[in-house]
C-alpha cells in the first residue's frame, strides 16, 4: 500500500463523500424529530376542537409504551388464537372394505432386502 | 450362485453395447464417405469411433481441466458448507455456491455455454447483473419487509448508519492506496456499505470486470458477521458500557410510518440522485408495505419477487467467478480490502456510539454495541449486537433498538453508493 498513490481528488471524495451521507441522515433526523410534533399538534387541534363541540373532557395518554402495545397485541392473538368452530365432537370410524388392486400393494411401496439375504 | 450369473450377464451385455456402438459408428462413417460396406467395414469403423470418442472427450470438462477451476469448485463447496452447518445467509451462499460450480465446469469455449459468452442462457440471465436490474428489485422487497419504527421512535440513532459508512471511504481510500484507479476504488469501496445488491449496483456501473469479486467479496463477508464482529465490539465497548439498558422505544403512529417512506425517499433522492434506483424502490417498497391498501402488491414484493430476484441474483453472481477471470491478484487484494473494510465500519460505527453518550444524559444512554448494527448487512448484524448484549446480560434486549442503526445503514450505503457514482461515473 502506498500512500502517495492516494491524489487529492480522492482525499476530497472520502471527505465530502462522508460528510454527504452525514448531512442526509441528519436531515432525516430533524425532519423525524420534528413530524411527531407536527402530527401531535394536528390531533391536538382536532381534539380541542371536538372537545369544544361536545363540552366534556377526553383523558388519556398521548403515547401508548411499546410494553402495553405488546400485552394487547398478545392478548388478542391469544383471544383470536382460541377460537374454533363448532365442533360435534362425534368421531365415527367408517370400516372400508376394497378390493385388491396391485397400484395400491404394500409390495410395491417398501423394499424388500429378504430376497438378498439368501 | 446367482451372483455368478450376474456378472457373466453383466459382461456379455457391456461386449454387446460395445459392439452396438462400434458398428453404429462404423456404419456412420461409411454412408458419410459413400463407399462399399463391405470393403471399409472394419477400417473406417475403428476409425469412426475413434473420431467421435475423441470429440466426444474435447467436449467434457476434464480435457479443459484446469487447476485453477478445481480451486473455485472447492470455494463454491465451501460456501455451500458453511450455508448448510452452520447457517450462514444460507439464502445466499447456497445459489451462490451452486452458481460457483456451474460457473466453473470447464467447457469447450465458443458454444455459448459460459456466462461471459455472448447468447448463452447464462448470459441472458447475468444481464440483470451486468446492467444492474436485480438490485433495485431487491431492494423492493426489502423496502416491504422492514419495519422503519424503530428509527422512527429515535431517530437519533440514524446517526450511527452514517458514521459506520466510514467503512466504505477509508476501503476507497486503501484500494487508492493499492493503485487501483478512482472508479475502481469506488466500488471496491462499497463493500464497506456490508450491502450486497448496493455493492453489485455501483460495481456494475463503475468496474464491471471487477464485479465478481466485490460481489463475493461483499457476500462472504455479510456472512461472516457473527465472526468479524464480537471480537472488535469487546475491543473497543468496556464491559461497563455494554451493560447499559435502554429504555423501551414508543409507539410510533401509522401516519408516521406512511410519511416516514415518502420523505425519506424525496429527501434522501434530492441529495444523491444517482441513488435512485436503490432508494426509491426501497422506500417504494416500504409505502406498498405501510399503507395498508396494497397488501397484494407488498406481500408479492417481499415474498414471490424478491425470492426469484434472490435466486437469479445469487446463482449469476457465483457463476461469473469463471476461474479465467475471478482468480487473479487483484480479487486477492479486494478480499484483503474488504475484510479492512467490515473492521473499520463496525469500530466506526461503536466509537460514534461511545461518542454519542458523552452527550446524553440518563435513561438517553445508548448502549454503544448498537454501533456495530450500523455496517447495514440487515439483520445479521443487529442479531449479532442481540447476542453479544445477552452475553453480557441475559435480560437486556438490544434487538429492537439495533435495528434502527441497522437500517438506517442500508439507507446510508445507499446515498454513500449514489455519492461515488456522482464523483466518479
Amino acid at each position: 500500500m502506498i500512500l502517495l498513490n492516494i491524489d487529492n481528488q480522492t482525499l476530497v471524495i472520502t471527505v465530502v463523500g462522508w460528510l454527504i451521507v452525514f448531512v442526509a441522515l441528519i436531515v432525516l433526523i430533524i425532519v423525524f424529530n420534528w413530524v411527531p410534533r407536527l402530527l401531535h399538534l394536528k390531533i391536538k387541534k382536532r381534539s380541542s376542537s371536538t372537545i369544544a363541540n361536545h363540552n366534556s373532557q377526553v383523558k388519556g395518554p398521548k403515547y401508548i409504551s411499546g410494553d402495553e402495545t405488546a400485552a394487547i397485541a398478545l392478548a388478542l392473538y391469544l383471544y383470536f388464537e382460541e377460537q374454533h368452530d363448532e365442533e360435534s365432537n362425534v368421531i365415527t370410524i367408517k370400516q372400508i372394505q376394497r378390493r385388491y388392486s396391485p397400484w395400491s400393494s404394500k409390495i410395491y411401496g417398501v423394499r424388500n432386502f429378504t430376497n438378498n439375504l439368501k | 450362485m446367482k451372483n455368478r450369473y450376474r456378472k457373466q450377464i453383466i459382461a456379455l451385455v457391456s461386449v454387446v453395447i460395445l459392439l452396438t456402438f462400434q458398428s453404429v459408428f462404423g456404419w456412420m462413417d461409411v454412408w458419410a464417405s459413400g463407399s462399399s460396406a463391405s470393403e471399409t467395414l472394419s477400417g473406417s469403423a475403428l476409425t469412426g469411433l475413434f473420431n467421435g470418442l475423441k470429440n466426444f472427450w474435447n467436449f467434457t470438462g476434464f480435457a479443459n481441466f484446469d487447476i485453477r477451476n478445481l480451486i473455485m469448485i472447492f470455494v463454491g463447496l465451501f460456501f455451500i458448507f458453511l450455508a448448510i452447518k452452520f447457517d450462514y445467509e444460507p439464502l445466499l451462499l447456497v445459489p451462490i455456491g451452486v452458481g460457483i460450480l456451474i460457473g466453473n465446469v470447464p467447457f469447450l469455449p465458443g458454444y455459448k455455454i459460459g456466462i461471459y459468452e455472448d447468447g448463452s442462457v447464462m448470459n441472458y440471465l447475468y444481464f440483470g447483473v451486468k446492467q444492474g436490474v436485480y438490485p433495485p428489485l431487491i431492494f423492493l422487497g426489502l423496502g416491504a419487509m422492514t419495519d422503519f419504527s424503530s428509527l422512527i421512535s429515535n431517530p437519533k440513532l440514524m446517526i450511527l448508519g452514517a458514521a459506520a459508512q466510514i467503512g466504505i471511504f477509508a476501503t476507497f481510500l486503501g484500494a487508492a492506496a493499492m493503485g487501483f484507479s478512482p472508479q475502481e476504488s469506488g466500488a471496491i469501496g462499497i463493500i464497506g456499505g456490508a450491502d450486497g445488491p448496493t455493492a453489485i449496483f455501483l460495481s456494475s456501473k463503475l468496474a464491471p470486470h471487477l464485479m465478481g469479486a466485490i460481489a463475493i467479496a461483499a457476500y462472504s463477508y455479510m456472512a461472516l458477521v457473527p465472526v468479524i464482529q464480537p471480537p472488535i465490539m469487546k475491543l473497543i465497548v468496556p464491559k461497563k458500557e455494554r451493560l447499559i439498558r435502554m429504555k423501551p422505544p414508543r409507539a410510533v403512529s401509522k401516519t408516521e410510518k406512511i410519511v416516514f417512506p415518502i420523505l425519506g425517499l424525496l429527501l434522501t433522492t434530492f441529495i444523491a440522485p444517482s441513488a435512485m434506483p436503490l432508494l426509491g424502490m426501497l422506500f417504494f417498497g416500504n409505502i406498498l408495505k405501510e399503507s395498508g391498501v396494497t397488501e397484494r402488491l407488498a406481500d408479492t414484493a417481499r415474498n414471490a419477487l424478491i425470492n426469484i430476484v434472490t435466486i437469479l441474483l445469487g446463482l449469476t453472481v457465483g457463476a461469473s467467478t469463471q476461474a479465467d477471470y475471478f482468480l487473479t491478484v487483484d480479487s486477492l487484494k479486494i478480499f484483503g480490502l474488504g475484510a479492512l473494510s467490515f473492521m473499520v465500519a463496525t469500530a466506526g460505527g461503536l466509537f460514534f456510539a461511545r461518542l454519542m453518550n458523552m452527550f446524553l444524559k440518563g435513561e438517553n444512554k445508548i448502549n454503544p454495541l448498537i454501533g456495530a448494527a450500523g455496517v447495514s448487512a440487515v439483520p445479521d448484524s443487529a442479531r449479532v449486537v442481540q447476542n453479544e448484549g445477552l452475553k453480557n446480560d441475559p435480560t437486556n434486549h438490544l434487538l429492537m433498538h439495533a435495528m434502527g442503526p441497522n437500517v438506517s445503514g442500508v439507507i446510508g450505503s445507499a446515498v454513500g453508493a449514489g455519492i461515488l457514482l456522482s464523483f466518479l461515473m
